[in-house]
């Protein structure tokens, strides 16, 4: 039973997490991408690559999954984003994003191949820890230390008010002078940096495997459908109530139904509380 | 010769070439796979009302798809039915998991649906794998044919064939109508749609319904076509696939997803480094004709044949009256 909740906060951790960079990339585009999933997925395959393929050390294969994290952050920013905001159509940066995620996922999966792979040991640890084992306070731990982290460079630092600002009022923002569009690709690059570190420190629960993007979008979505979209403390709660719900399902009903009780939860949510648990409400100014 | 004629020739050559297919085609398998391009366009006939007019992105579909051929195996091979009735039973429980699928998501934004939409695909396979002795678990499920005269691959194929011909003449009608209207006014605008008085909620669901139909029938020839299927059959890639489609041959039409259906399942199989390249080619169409033409293919060739065609020279001779003009001038002075 403990076992079970340990590995549900875990694996909620790493939901929180695509959540959080969900929340970076949406506070200043208004875009929710499809491909945040993939920022973890590729973070964990790139420390993988670099640590047991290529023998480096554990900082290196860091660096590497939060670089190629940054960099894909960029990639999507230009390629799916910009020019899309630019024409200011309905919901075609869905489609963009949608793209350049089955094109990732299928380049890696080319690539590093269709198995998912073990992910290195990172600290020296005996296998036989048992509940204190790494692969489960190793996500936790940077969840909510990316939270906190998020939180106070919103509120102390100069380049966060201007995340802040511009999630309140892009035009506005604009207006008083903030270069809006590098902004953005900064938020883009600083939520692949994030969603990259996710995916490595998670490495050793979710494995190597090209195939975790699709599984991490939809599910971050849901934590952060159900914490409020906008809010980080939400993001929080909202990926451990997840973790901890699918945990507790597949220890009493078995593991077969963990997506559809997931999906549940969501609908329940939007059915009461259709902004979240601490969302704020969207008023449409008529 | 009107535009109008024009269209209607080339579908009716169209036609005649589908139907007479089984006699010229070189082989078998170029039969089975156009076989196949019907039984997928009966799902997207269906799906194109949804995402090409009423611009709801579903990304699931392959869920519906997926309940409906284990559907018509189960009816038809487990207890037995004639296939017709499984066919029946499969669109009609489609249809029903559609309107249970689309009461809650339809009120959702668009994100929130798509999002919605791709978790029913992920659902339903994690139900078949788990319901084992219902849908063969990971095993799979073998899938009677159709009795004489669809059990030959050529009669098979135009028993496809007539359905997806009058899932063509059903969206066609849809479309060019009231419904296909409001429609493609929610589409552009909701908050427009609704000030003119059309339903939004209920506009959608019909058409989502109908999908599901689509969704069920197609579901059924295409399993009845394999003959076995497995939860691998359906994989996301292939909800993909029909989404990639309709927004390639775009989005409004009935022509261009038709002409994208037959491209995207042919081109993999003519071109084989495509065919390892797979969804990444996908992947790559869709983000080109987003970022280029987000009309779609089938606008490109719109828009180059008004290039190419000599616009008529108008010219308007003018022809002052001299004296009043002169008389004006005077007059002013």
């Amino acid at each position: 039973m403990l076992s079970a909740l340990v590995a549900g906060l875990a694996t909620g951790a790493v939901f929180a997490a695509t959540a959080l960079a969900y929340n970076v990339m949406f506070s200043t585009s208004k875009v929710l991408s499809v491909t945040t999933g993939h920022l973890p997925m590729l973070g964990g395959v790139a420390g993988a690559y670099v640590i047991a393929g290529l023998g480096l050390p554990w900082w290196l294969g860091l660096l590497a999954a939060m670089g190629t994290g940054a960099l894909f952050g960029l990639l999507t920013e230009l390629v799916a984003i910009r020019r899309v905001l630019a024409r200011s159509d309905e919901h075609l940066w869905l489609l963009s994003t949608l793209a350049l995620a089955t094109m990732v996922q299928q380049a890696v999966g080319l690539w590093w191949g269709t198995e998912p792979r073990p992910f290195p040991r990172l600290i020296p640890q005996d296998f036989s820890a048992g509940l204190a084992d790494q692969k489960f306070w190793l996500p936790i731990a940077l969840a909510v230390a990316m939270a906190g982290g998020l939180e106070l460079f919103y509120s102390r630092t100069m380049a966060g008010k201007l995340f802040v600002a511009m999630s309140e009022d892009a035009f506005a923002a604009r207006a008083r002078g903030i270069p809006t569009d590098r902004i953005r690709v900064a938020s883009y690059a600083l939520a692949g940096a994030l969603g990259g570190l996710a995916g490595f420190a998670a490495g050793q629960l979710t494995f190597a495997y090209f195939a975790l993007g699709l599984t991490l979008t939809l599910n971050g979505f849901i934590a952060l459908a159900v914490g409020g979209l906008g809010s980080n403390v939400g993001a929080l709660i909202g990926g451990f109530a997840l973790g901890l719900l699918n945990a507790l399902a597949s220890y009493w009903f078995g593991g077969e139904y963990q997506q559809t009780i997931a999906v549940g939860l969501l609908m329940v949510v939007l059915l009461v509380k259709p902004e979240g648990l601490l969302g704020s409400k969207q008023v449409r100014p008529v | 010769m009107s535009a109008e004629h024009r269209r209607l020739g080339l579908a009716a050559l169209l036609a005649l070439g589908a139907a007479t297919l089984p006699f010229w085609a070189a082989d078998q398998y170029q039969l089975h796979l156009a076989t196949l391009i019907a039984a997928y366009w009966v799902l997207i006939g269906g799906l194109n009302l949804v995402v090409g007019y009423a611009g709801q992105l579903s990304i699931g579909h392959v869920g519906l798809l997926s309940i409906g051929a284990y559907a018509f195996a189960i009816l038809a091979g487990k207890a037995g039915l004639h296939p017709a009735l499984a066919v029946a039973a499969s669109g009609a429980l489609c249809g029903i998991a559609g309107l249970l699928l689309g009461l809650p998501s339809l009120r959702l934004p668009g994100f929130y649906f798509a999002m919605a939409t791709m978790a029913v695909a992920l659902i339903v396979g994690e139900v078949v794998l788990a319901q084992g002795e219902l849908t063969g678990g990971g095993v799979g499920l073998p899938v009677p044919g159709f009795p004489a005269p669809f059990d030959s691959p050529a009669g098979f194929y135009w028993l496809t064939a007539a359905a997806a011909a009058v899932v063509t003449w059903l969206t066609w009608n849809v479309a060019r109508r009231m419904q296909g209207r409001g429609l493609i006014a929610i589409r552009d605008s909701v908050v427009t749609a609704q000030a003119v008085g059309v339903p939004v909620l209920g506009a959608k669901l019909r058409a989502f319904v109908f999908s599901g139909v689509c969704a069920g029938v197609g579901g059924s020839l295409f399993a009845a076509l394999q003959s076995y299927i497995t939860p691998d059959t359906f994989h996301f890639e292939l909800s993909l696939f029909f989404f990639v489609c309709i927004i390639i041959g775009g989005r409004g039409g009935i022509l261009g997803p038709f002409l994208g259906v037959v491209v995207l399942t042919a081109l993999p199989e003519l071109v084989s480094p495509l065919a390892k390249l797979g969804n990444f080619f996908y992947g790559l169409l869709l983000l080109a004709v987003v970022l280029v033409v987000p009309e779609g293919i089938g606008r490109v060739f719109e828009l180059v044949a008004a290039r190419l065609k000599p616009r008529p020279v108008e010219s308007v001779p003018v022809q002052p009256d001299l004296p009043r003009l002169a008389r004006a001038l005077r007059s002013n002075r």
